[in-house]
């Protein structure tokens, strides 16, 4: 399997990446939001959480949620997905949930609330917690047509490698989710993927029952990977990645009005007093090793 | 998106025409443009062969018997069963089309394309349609195709040679139990280019190619052909319309991150 690897966006990235391994940086974010008064409230079919300046470059640091774009430069605001929201409170214990602006809410209750508002909830939860207790970022995979992409680090620093499609079946056996059905799914999947320099990933939930609590989901579904790419006999070659195609995940970025934009001065100021690094310049030895 | 292919043009190749527009002083390509709007490369046929085999088609095995070998592309293409060269119809299917093997029946006439082609979508003979289509886009990028799991020589003592087919009519029997419609099916061995590729001890395959049928395969298909083939990569392989592609589906395990 050809693989190029990990695409930085900038000169010495790989390196502030390894000097601020992920998990660091969550576990500080852990202990601030464990100890902030804020608590997240149901907004749309998300969640939102506002924070202090603290709070606030650690979410940032960490890739959690999108942040609102405001004139208030004291507070910060975050809209988180469920998984996320689910993530935060259970697996790393340090959210509060509001329900109904009331009292706050514990975890089987939650738990319940998210399930009631999405069928396919658990599923996807299972998915993602899967995906970032391994420490990789995951964000909304709906610009490239799949359920997330995936991060090594924070996006402002890497490219993302993965797309990945989540499947599920039940504990028989049985193939209980829709995706891939029919070859054209497999198709569009590779194509649209593989266009933007990201190799496919199948996440394969398994041992899902509609009737499990949530302790029992956990313990009995497991997650298989299995990585979908086209081989190209004519060279001989997996083609996980093609490099031809700017990321789309740099044009939403820019062209998202409503939410901020990360800029590396996270990771220049509260973690790093190295010189900084050359911000904006696409370095050419950074160019995808994999050709057409 | 694939490298230089084999033309695929249906029909007998065609002979270039050359001069016959200047020794009537007009010019041939403004003929071409007044009768056809198309650009003239995309017109072209195979290109003509110089050394052409021939073989003689024998319908109670469903092979051909290889009569005159010419070129060196018999060192890996066929089966020997002892002592004696044969073909498969997916084989005889593709060096037709290039022309370089002239078919001919239990008499002395010649088979045309179109015979040849039904019976490569012929199920009788071990093969489909799509497997064909399959083998073509393999073997025309130099790769060496078998059937997946046939010995490329066998050597039979003592045997009558009308009577040493045995194995090979039981082992056609049995791929058309397997070659049923819609399922995935364990069809290629195939080895990279490689000069020194030998019949008599040909190694274990690069891959196999699974030819799986109208449904993408689920995890337990998978898994249990991966099971089939031991460590040997497999490739899965769906052909629409003529359109051949090939997928890995790799187990992979992301890496827990610092």
């Amino acid at each position: 399997m050809e693989l190029s690897g990990p695409r930085w966006k900038g000169k010495n990235y790989a390196q502030i990446a390894n000097s601020n391994p992920m998990s660091e940086i969550i576990a500080q974010l852990q202990v601030c939001l464990s100890n902030s008064e804020s608590a997240a409230l149901p907004i749309g079919t998300d969640f939102l959480l506002e924070t202090e300046p603290e709070l606030t470059d650690l979410f940032n640091c960490t890739s959690f949620g999108r942040q609102l774009k405001t004139s208030n430069g004291s507070k910060g605001y975050f809209q988180l997905s469920p998984e996320e929201t689910f993530y935060l409170h259970h697996y790393l214990n340090c959210l509060k949930v509001l329900i109904n602006n009331a009292n706050l809410i514990n975890v089987n209750d939650l738990w319940n609330f998210m399930r009631s508002r999405n069928e396919l909830f658990p599923i996807y939860y299972r998915a993602y917690m899967h995906l970032r207790s391994k420490n990789w970022v995951v964000k909304s995979g709906t610009n490239n047509g799949v359920d997330y992409v995936v991060y090594r680090h924070h996006p402002e620093l890497v490219h993302s490698e993965y797309a990945v499609i989540v499947d599920w079946e039940k504990e028989s056996g049985e193939k209980e989710g829709g995706r891939l059905r029919v070859w054209s799914d497999l198709h569009c999947a590779v194509r649209a993927c593989n266009g933007v320099a990201k190799a496919v990933l199948l996440l394969n939930v398994m041992g899902y029952e509609v009737k499990f609590s949530l302790p029992e989901l956990l313990e009995r579904m497991t997650v298989g990977e299995r990585q979908i790419t086209r081989w190209l006999p004519s060279q001989c070659r997996d083609d996980c990645k093609l490099d031809n195609d700017v990321e789309a995940d740099d044009i939403d970025v820019a062209s998202d009005k409503n939410v901020i934009n990360h800029t590396t001065r996270y990771w220049v100021v509260p973690l790093q007093t190295q010189t900084q690094p050359e911000i904006g310049e696409e370095d050419s030895d950074y160019a995808p090793s994999m050709s057409l | 998106m694939d490298g230089e292919e084999v033309s695929k043009v249906e029909g007998e190749t065609r002979r270039r025409r050359k001069g016959k527009g200047k020794e009537r002083g007009e010019n041939p390509a403004r003929n071409r443009q007044q009768n056809n709007f198309l650009p003239s490369s995309s017109l072209s046929g195979c290109q003509i062969r110089t050394e052409v085999s021939k073989a003689r088609w024998v319908e109670e095995i469903g092979m051909a018997q290889v009569i005159e070998k010419n070129g060196s592309l018999w060192a890996t293409t066929g089966v020997i069963r002892n002592g004696n060269l044969y073909c498969h119809i997916e084989e005889i299917g593709y060096l037709a089309q290039i022309g370089a093997l002239v078919l001919l029946d239990d008499g002395e006439n010649v088979m045309g394309l179109k015979d040849i082609f039904t019976k490569c979508a012929d199920r009788r003979y071990g093969c489909t349609w799509e497997f064909f289509e399959a083998y073509r886009d393999l073997k025309s990028l130099g790769f060496i195709v078998g059937r997946h799991g046939q010995p490329w020589s066998l050597k039979h003592d003592n045997l009558k040679p009308n009577s040493n087919f045995t194995v090979d009519t039981d082992f056609i029997a049995d791929r058309i139990e397997e070659l049923q419609i819609g399922a995935a099916n364990l069809i290629f061995d195939i080895y990279k280019p490689n000069s020194k590729f030998k019949k008599t001890d040909p190694g274990a395959p690069s891959f196999i190619i699974c030819l799986v049928g109208d449904w993408p395969p689920i995890r337990k298909e998978v898994e249990y052909l991966e099971e089939k083939c031991k460590l040997v990569p497999l490739k899965f392989c769906h052909v629409n319309h003529g359109d051949v592609r090939f997928f890995s589906f790799p187990e992979v395990s992301l890496p827990v991150l610092p």
